[in-house]
């Protein structure tokens, strides 16, 4: 028992001892500690924001930001922020550092960490520098590299609309499809919320889309700036419209519409292009045409080649006029070619005729597949063609 | 004659008990920092720093630390010590602290400090403690500068950081990896027993007999007792 006492004893006093050393040591090199880690953190902020004196984090808890923005340092000179942001590029995250100034200038970006398989995130941020809102939307992304270089101006874009909400403005921070969305929602409530795009067979006199709702509760109708939310029945939701039977016939006429199967299995050239051809009463086509992208002619040994053809459906006029087109199916390269299955590239397609389809903008670092879906449409217009189009 | 005594007391962990090539103590740290020679140097500083100032003090507290609570006393003084030389390297050297990572605070568990604690500090006098701690750390030293120079000048083509132009079209990566280190030190071990040979002691075994422990150890005395019945 003695001999236990004894032990505490020391091993206690060895202890405390020990613990003023360390107290000892601490105490001084505790604020030299402190001054390396911070000369660290501020040599990265400066990087984006060389008129930075120093930086402070400030709270972001209590602001509403685009939900890129993991941190926000403010210059204690007043010079503006830097700000720290976490996208998802091609693969992985990316760690993006950006500078803007108060005034809503870019001074600097830089991407910190990221695992993108072309590297193009290290300078891209480089082309960002000393530019304002209109300056960053100008600025093009990479080819070949779109998905990551489009994730880092979106970065940029969404700290420059952080700046402008830390100053007390505010920002508009949905996306296009929450937009829409919403729209649809105010011009017809009865849908819940949820609605889908109707594909057009038929051209509707000043209707650029059609979206029904997906209870079947009625179709909202764009025109222009307008969504006028039309119910099943035929009945106009939305208040200040003055021809509501144009409305009320495109419901009609939407919900009349029927197709009938055209067999053209007898036309050697159309069966190996063309997987079906439906037709209206009004003899509109609708055909799904095979087209030859990347998937067919590229492949490379960072993107093979899926041996797949992108079919798209596009309904034609008979005298030659596409009034809609979609994708059915592509296995274009991931965040590349792939790109082209958004309705912002195949959405230009509508309103085109076969004199012009071929004005479209192609996609960057994505020619094979631009030419694959140029190709599907022209096949269709040359099933239309044989089927029974006339001018 | 005493400072002769002394002399040889340092030049023994130098040369003929060089932890890291005749000992074989140390092995983590050796394989873990020797790819560059920074770091294996600023490792070698840091453990030599620690091993003085914990044979002092251990030997210091020799008459009065109790023997059945020796190593838990020991753990406390070189978990200190240590803990003061990282809060040292991390205000004064930055870069070595970085470089160093993890390998800086298992420093605590480098098994030269804790071996000469029992083996030396706790038997003899202050000054031959320090002395001790210092021959041994410098050896350590050495034998990593040594072995991070082979690894770094011939598997990255530069020295300290500093690129070896004509060497650039000639360097073996494969020396800079971990199976690279492994082979490195075994040559090196090789070419210090070929040349020491018939002079550094021979380790009694890689048994329990040769651990630093064996003299306080009951499983050993237990075998030593059963073999001598």
């Amino acid at each position: 028992m003695k001999n236990n006492i004894k032990n505490l004893v020391v091993f206690v006093l060895i202890c405390t001892v020990m613990t003023l050393l360390l107290a000892t040591t601490n105490f001084f090199t505790a604020p030299i500690i402190k001054e390396n880690q911070n000369a660290s953190a501020n040599k990265a902020l400066l990087e984006v924001m060389p008129d930075g004196e120093g930086f402070e984090q400030i709270d972001i808890s209590t602001f509403t930001l685009p939900a890129t923005v993991s941190e926000v340092y403010k210059a204690t000179n007043g010079q503006g922020y830097v700000i720290k942001l976490v996208t998802t590029g091609y693969g992985s995250d990316m760690v993006i550092m950006c500078g803007v100034k108060v005034d809503g200038t870019v001074t600097g970006a830089v991407c910190l960490s990221s695992n993108e398989t072309l590297s193009k995130e290290k300078t891209y941020g480089e082309n960002f520098a000393l530019k304002d809102a209109a300056g960053v939307e100008a600025v093009d992304t990479i080819a070949g590299a779109t998905k990551t270089t489009a994730a880092y101006k979106n970065a940029v874009k969404d700290a420059l609309s952080s700046v402008i909400i830390l100053g007390g403005g505010s920002v508009d921070l949905r996306s296009e499809e929450e937009i829409l969305n919403d729209n649809l929602s105010t011009a017809l409530p009865d849908g819940e919320k949820k609605f889908q795009k109707v594909f057009m067979v038929e051209l509707l006199e000043g209707i650029d889309a059609v979206y029904e709702a997906e209870n079947k509760s009625g179709y909202v109708f764009v025109s222009g700036q307008q969504f006028i939310g039309v119910k099943a029945d035929g009945s106009v939701v939305t208040a200040g419209v003055e021809d509501t039977k144009l409305y009320s016939d495109a419901v009609e006429k939407i919900k009349s519409t029927t197709l009938k199967d055209v067999n053209f299995s007898k036309y050697e050239e159309l069966k190996n292009t063309i997987v079906s051809v439906k037709k209206t009463a009004s003899g509109n086509f609708v055909i799904e045409a095979k087209g030859a992208g990347y998937g067919i002619k590229g492949g490379d040994e960072y993107h093979p080649a899926s041996n797949e053809y992108i079919i798209v459906r596009v309904a034609v006029t008979k005298d030659f006029k596409i009034i809609d087109c979609i994708t059915v199916s592509e296995a274009e390269t991931d965040g590349v070619g792939d790109a082209c299955a958004d309705e912002s590239f195949y959405g230009q397609f509508v309103g085109k005729t076969d004199k012009n389809y071929t004005e479209i903008d192609a996609i960057g670092g994505a020619t094979m597949t631009t030419d694959g879906y140029k190709q599907a449409i022209e096949r269709a217009f040359n099933a239309v063609k044989i089927l029974g189009g006339a001018r | 004659m005493k400072q002769k005594s002394s002399l040889s007391v340092m030049l023994n962990g130098i040369i003929k008990e060089n932890p890291v090539l005749v000992l074989i103590l140390g092995t983590c740290p050796t394989l873990a920092t020797t790819n560059t020679v920074n770091g294996a140097f600023g490792m070698g500083i840091a453990a030599l720093a620690v091993l003085v100032c914990s044979n002092v003090f251990i030997s210091l507290l020799r008459k009065v630390i109790p023997e059945s609570m020796r190593i838990p006393c020991y753990i406390v003084i070189i978990a200190g010590f240590v803990t003061i030389v990282k809060m040292l390297v991390q205000a004064f050297m930055p870069s070595l602290y970085e470089s160093l990572g993890v390998y800086l605070d298992l420093i605590t568990v480098n098994c030269i400090i804790l071996g000469r604690a029992e083996m030396f500090a706790n038997k003899n006098t202050v000054v031959a403690s320090a002395l001790d701690g210092l021959g041994m750390g410098i050896g350590f030293t050495l034998a990593l500068t040594l072995m991070s120079t082979i690894r770094e000048v011939f598997g990255a083509a530069s020295f300290a950081g500093n690129p070896i132009p004509f060497m650039e079209n000639y360097k073996i990566e494969f020396l800079t990896k971990a199976p690279g280190g492994l082979l490195v030190y075994g040559l090196l071990i090789a070419l210090i027993y070929v040349i020491t040979r018939g002079k550094a002691p021979v380790k009694t075994s890689f048994s329990c007999e040769g651990c630093p422990h064996a003299a306080s150890c009951t499983t050993v005395n237990c075998q030593r007792e059963g073999a001598e019945n």
